[in-house]
């Protein structure tokens, strides 16, 4: 049997996959735990986390291989990771995606940044930080970012074997879309051959950060309104929706725009912001000033519904929703 | 899926293999190892997963379960029921509300004394909605008269399957069986599990056929009368009948564990101990929290202190005496309880644990009761330590500080609470006079006026931003169109669907006006409640000081299947008249649960649970006309509309919105796009539905005042479209234009036009 590189108390090495629904961590958890069990013959259990969040939100999934021996009991989710997986850089943004790391944790990042940089980004004190490209190999290869997701943490588990998987990969979509059989594997494999790493030891004196239970809520029993209603009304404009895209991105652009408002119609985000002006003909109008991008989701049913060339589609480029967005403007009580 | 070991399987005397599932696919795979006769069903996570994988085995012909996809619950355990009287062998799965629904029937089943197995996939009950898991629907359970098997992790799931099965057919049993296992942690948690390698082996097992000679409803020769009216004084004969058959459930299940200990080398006694021979302190959990706590009894041995852990394998009938044994030497235990009795002053665990130390004169033993895990909450190994901590804590003091409380809780802090953000949308943005109703004086009918819905765009949405729906869901660009054509206020109330949960996720909402959710198919009743509310509350003047300039639109949305469970409630608040709009938004399935079939999934659609495979081709019937069915209500007002023709939708709000207000109930239906489960890109869903309409699937008219009239006729237009024009846009209906599914198209292209026929005929005839 197979040697597992490290293992905790209990006697597993752990691994925690942090994505956004619909970019397929769940089943490249599914897949590396099958690997791992039946491909090496460890013992192994994987799970994802489960809400009714749907696609486009955090998610979590989660893998204990351990050796045959081991009674798996533990049901709790991985939060000591020895690998981490994150599927979409932008998760960093609002999930402490390296929560529980140990110095001797590896980070695998899917971004074109650099390892100094997602350091910096992950606000990492020490630990592996290995990096793929995986969003523009999913493109160029025309398969999913979990494939080269898969390839590059297969890397990271020496003791799995890829023969294995490849054929896990030939049996699993085969049945289903046996034309995507080729274009999985290529991309599986650049995933395991264009990973790089880097890793950085923690400051002498200093430590690492002391890892915060993923169950304990913000409000409690003294703070929760009784019977569980919500006195807070319209408060998901709060949320950042922006890790929903996966690549793609409306642009608009203000002089090829009639105003005709069949974007926003068709809109199932809200994105779209209106401000009323008087228009030439001296009559109040409304207009079109933009698009709130911390909303936007890039289902691109705007592009579609757009009937002049007032929105495009483009490869979403790192800053641009930033620059391009126009907030919304909320009636708060109290302005902050 | 299966996956075969080349490896020594102990001691078992029966060819095992290894298998890498959950326990949601274990129960489903010993389910079809048995080869049950009828399974009932209905969507509800987490159990909804054992029908998906049966529907997935008998579409390529690994079983041939006859799987009944039910309208709700209580006709899930109602089919149940009734197929239990027949003779044969039935199963079914089910979860928290839907366990909550069908209870009523549950009862009636171990009285009337037919046997079946049922798997409840535990998990928390509402409300505030929670679908993760704990032992709160399993507590309603302890009375229905079933005996419950317990399991902790995905191979006893199956083991308890197999032993459920002969232990309900049993002749001193003949009782229906609960097979428990814990939501998420057990039913989606894969772990290497052994099963029986031949079915023959099975069969063995739990007998080929059903022992003869009880009740059968289709024996000619023998004719019964099932369900008699038995009132005083014969009643509790029956029930004593029913109480000795449930303790001789606990020997049989015994022999039964035995014989499958001896086949297997796996033994389940009614209670498992852990390193309980000479513990001090102990901690009794059920189920998958039962297993963590064994690697915390390692751990405190080391340090050594004699910690042991007590589970149940079986809580119906509760192992009385063999608890009693185990703690006989016991200082002090804590009992978690995974749900609580509220006010009994601890879970129902702690409490029978209590009288059977009582009953068998253990006056001394400590017992700290704790309420734990609730909603899903894990429980870590941390956990476990501090149980044991108030049990040692409980030795040393020699009494019990705190006997019960809850663990886990926390009061949060004050600079968190959440506070008022948005005010109030104002009446007069919302009032906008843009929209203009009229009645005909003559006809009684009405004349709407919309303006160009970029002037429209100047009203407040109904929804902030920030809701957590899939990119490209039609759900809310469906939704807040229909709104832009409501004048004034609203008070809306969702059925449980992906609306609700997308907007509601705690602690935020993005409704800006009141929302109300109740339950999944309770919805038109409890928005007929509000409404009733208002009017008498207006009627007393109570409403005066609440700011309400003109009353209020009170709209009811549902979708994912909610016009099915609903439909009851749905047309009984139509018949009474209440002055609300229901408006449904039809995705063509439960896209909430996972994406099964509803009865508005047309023929041949892929679903989760109308699969496609070599024996099956997606759904077997044609889909719900729900339209027509509200229409029947003679209320005053239905309507269809979809986004791909705004204008259209448009003036309909404005219509139901005075039909509600000045008249009665009013039913709409607006298709719908569901990128994830219609398989199609996320841009296409206007496009889809656009191509839904012009092919005369999705037709788009009203009933108003009982006259129909379709608002826009492709067949006018010249755009009428092929039905395979808009099949081909969707991999949930690629399948339907192969030339091996042509008779299926054939079928479904003749349902369409007949019904779009049939519509045309009322379109011409007033009377009609």
């Amino acid at each position: 049997m197979v040697q597992l590189p490290i293992v905790n108390d209990l006697g597993f090495f752990e691994i925690r996959l942090e994505s956004i629904g619909g970019l397929g961590a769940n089943l490249a958890g599914k897949m590396l735990a099958e690997a791992g069990v039946v491909g090496a013959g460890l013992n192994g259990v994987s799970f994802s986390s489960y809400g009714s969040e749907k696609k486009g939100s955090a998610v979590k999934a989660h893998i204990r291989f351990c050796d045959l021996n081991t009674p798996i009991r533990d049901t709790s989710p991985v939060e000591r990771p020895h690998v981490v997986g994150v599927f979409h850089e932008a998760l960093a943004k609002t999930v402490n995606v390296t929560s529980g790391i140990h110095e001797q944790s590896t980070v695998l990042v899917n971004s074109a940044k650099t390892p100094e940089e997602l350091k910096e980004l992950l606000k990492m004190k020490a630990g592996t930080i290995a990096v793929i490209d995986a969003t523009s190999i999913a493109l160029k290869e025309k398969n999913r970012v979990n494939m080269a997701m898969l390839g590059a943490l297969f890397r990271l588990c020496p003791f799995l074997d890829t023969a294995t998987m490849k054929d896990v990969i030939e049996k699993s979509l085969g049945k289903k879309y046996p034309q995507a059989v080729e274009s999985a594997i290529t991309t599986f494999d650049r995933g395991y051959n264009e990973v790089k790493f880097m890793q950085f030891e923690l400051a002498a004196g200093d430590s690492m950060p002391e890892y915060v239970r993923s169950d304990i809520g913000v409000l409690g029993f003294d703070t929760q309104s009784i019977g569980g209603s919500i006195i807070n009304p319209g408060s998901t404009f709060l949320k950042n929706l922006s890790i929903s895209r996966s690549g793609m991105i409306p642009a608009y652009e203000n002089e090829a725009c009639i105003h005709c408002a069949q974007c926003d119609t068709v809109c199932p985000d809200q994105c779209f912001v209106w401000e009323e002006r008087i228009d030439r003909k001296g009559r109040s109008q409304m207009f079109l000033t933009g698009i709130d991008y911390q909303y936007c989701k890039g289902c691109l049913k705007c592009v579609d519904a757009c009937p002049t060339s007032a929105l495009s589609s483009q490869r979403e480029k790192e800053g641009y929703a930033d620059t391009h967005t126009v907030h919304h403007q909320f009636d708060l009580i109290t302005q902050v | 899926m299966a996956i075969d070991y080349e490896q020594e399987v102990g001691s078992a005397k029966v060819e095992q293999k290894f298998l890498y599932e959950s326990g949601n696919e274990m129960a489903a795979y010993a389910a079809h190892q048995i080869n049950y006769h009828v399974m009932g069903y209905f969507p509800i996570s987490p159990s909804t997963e054992v029908a998906q994988f049966l529907d997935t085995m008998k579409a390529s012909g690994q079983h041939d379960i006859m799987l009944v996809p039910s309208d709700g619950e209580h006709s899930s355990a109602g089919i149940c029921y009734g197929a239990s009287t027949a003779g044969g062998r039935v199963f079914n799965a089910t979860s928290a509300q839907g366990y909550m629904f069908m209870l009523e029937q549950l009862p009636v089943q171990a009285g009337t004394r037919m046997p079946m197995v049922m798997n409840l996939i535990c998990r928390s009950i509402s409300g505030p909605l929670n679908i993760h898991g704990d032992h709160s629907d399993l507590y309603f359970a302890l009375n229905t008269g079933w005996p419950i098997l317990m399991c902790r992790d995905p191979q006893s799931v199956y083991d308890m399957n197999l032993m459920a099965l002969k232990l309900a057919e049993h002749a001193k049993v003949r009782l229906p069986v609960m097979v428990a296992s814990d939501g998420y942690f057990t039913s989606h948690q894969k772990r290497r599990v052994q099963a029986f390698a031949h079915r023959e082996d099975v069969h063995k097992f739990v007998g080929e056929q059903p022992p003869a000679g009880f009740t059968d409803t289709l024996d000619r020769n023998n004719p019964v009368t099932v369900g008699p009216y038995m009132n005083e004084p014969d009643y509790i004969n029956n029930r004593y009948q029913q109480s000795v058959a449930m303790y001789n459930a606990g020997e049989v299940f015994e022999e039964i564990a035995q014989e499958f200990a001896e086949l297997t080398g796996r033994h389940y006694p009614m209670i498992e101990q852990y390193r309980m021979e000479d513990a001090d302190v102990a901690v009794f959990l059920m189920n998958s929290a039962s297993e963590i706590i064994k690697d915390v009894v390692d751990q405190l041995r080391l340090q050594g202190i004699k910690a042991g852990a007590i589970s149940p394998n079986m809580i119906r009938p509760f192992p009385q005496k063999q608890i009693a044994e185990a703690l006989k030497n016991v200082k002090a235990i804590t009992v978690g309880d995974r749900a609580d009795s509220v006010g009994g002053h601890g879970g129902n665990m702690v409490n029978e644990i209590k009288a059977a130390l009582f009953t068998y004169g253990n006056t001394t033993t400590k017992v700290i009761s704790r309420i734990y895990g609730l909603g899903g909450k894990d429980f870590y190994a941390e956990d476990g330590h501090h149980f044991f901590q108030l049990a040692i804590d409980a030795v040393v003091a020699d009494r019990v500080e705190i006997p019960f409380d809850y663990y886990g809780h926390n009061p949060g802090t004050p600079d968190k609470a959440p506070k008022r953000l948005l005010k109030p949308m104002s009446f007069e943005s919302l009032k906008t006079g843009l929209i203009t109703v009229k009645q005909n004086e003559e006809t009684g009918k009405l004349s709407v006026k919309v303006p160009p819905i970029r002037s429209l765009m100047k009203k407040p949405r109904r929804l902030s931003p920030g809701h957590g729906a899939c990119p490209g869901c039609g759900i809310f660009s469906g939704l807040e169109l229909f709104f832009k054509g409501i004048e004034g206020d609203i008070v809306a109330l969702y059925h449980t669907g992906c609306a609700m949960v997308t907007t509601t996720g705690y602690p935020y909402s993005a409704h800006k006006s009141t929302f109300i959710h109740n339950l999944f198919q309770n919805g038109a009743a409890t928005l007929s409640g509000v409404v009733e509310m208002f009017w008498e509350r207006k009627r007393r003047g109570e409403l005066d000081g609440l700011g309400l300039q003109e009353d209020f639109t009170f709209v009811m949305v549902t979708g994912d299947g909610g016009m099915d469970i609903g439909m009851g409630p749905a047309i009984g608040a139509a018949l009474r008249g209440h002055k609300m709009i229901i408006v449904e938004y039809d995705n063509e399935g439960y896209m909430n649960t996972g994406a099964q079939q509803s009865y508005s999934t047309p023929l041949g659609h892929r679903t989760s649970t109308s699969s496609i495979g070599k024996t099956q081709q997606g759904k077997v019937t044609q889909h719900k006309d729900t339209a027509q069915i509200m229409a029947a209500t003679n209320i005053p007002y239905v309507f269809t509309g979809c986004e791909a023709y705004p204008q259209d939708l448009l003036k309909k709000a404005a219509k139901a919105q005075w039909y509600a207000q000045n008249e009665g109930l009013v039913y709409g239906k607006i298709l719908i796009a569901c990128p994830l489960n219609w398989m199609s890109e996320d841009k296409d869903g206007t496009n889809i539905v656009s191509l839904a309409v012009e092919s005369c699937f999705f037709p788009l008219y009203e009933v108003e005042q009982g006259t129909t009239t379709i608002t826009y006729n492709p067949e006018e237009k010249d755009k009428r479209v092929e039905v395979a024009a808009w099949l081909k846009t969707m991999g949930k209906t690629r399948h339907l234009l192969k030339p091996e599914n042509e008779p299926a198209l054939r079928a479904f292209e003749g349902e369409v036009q007949r019904r779009w026929n049939r519509l045309k005929a009322k379109h011409e005839h007033p009377d009609l």
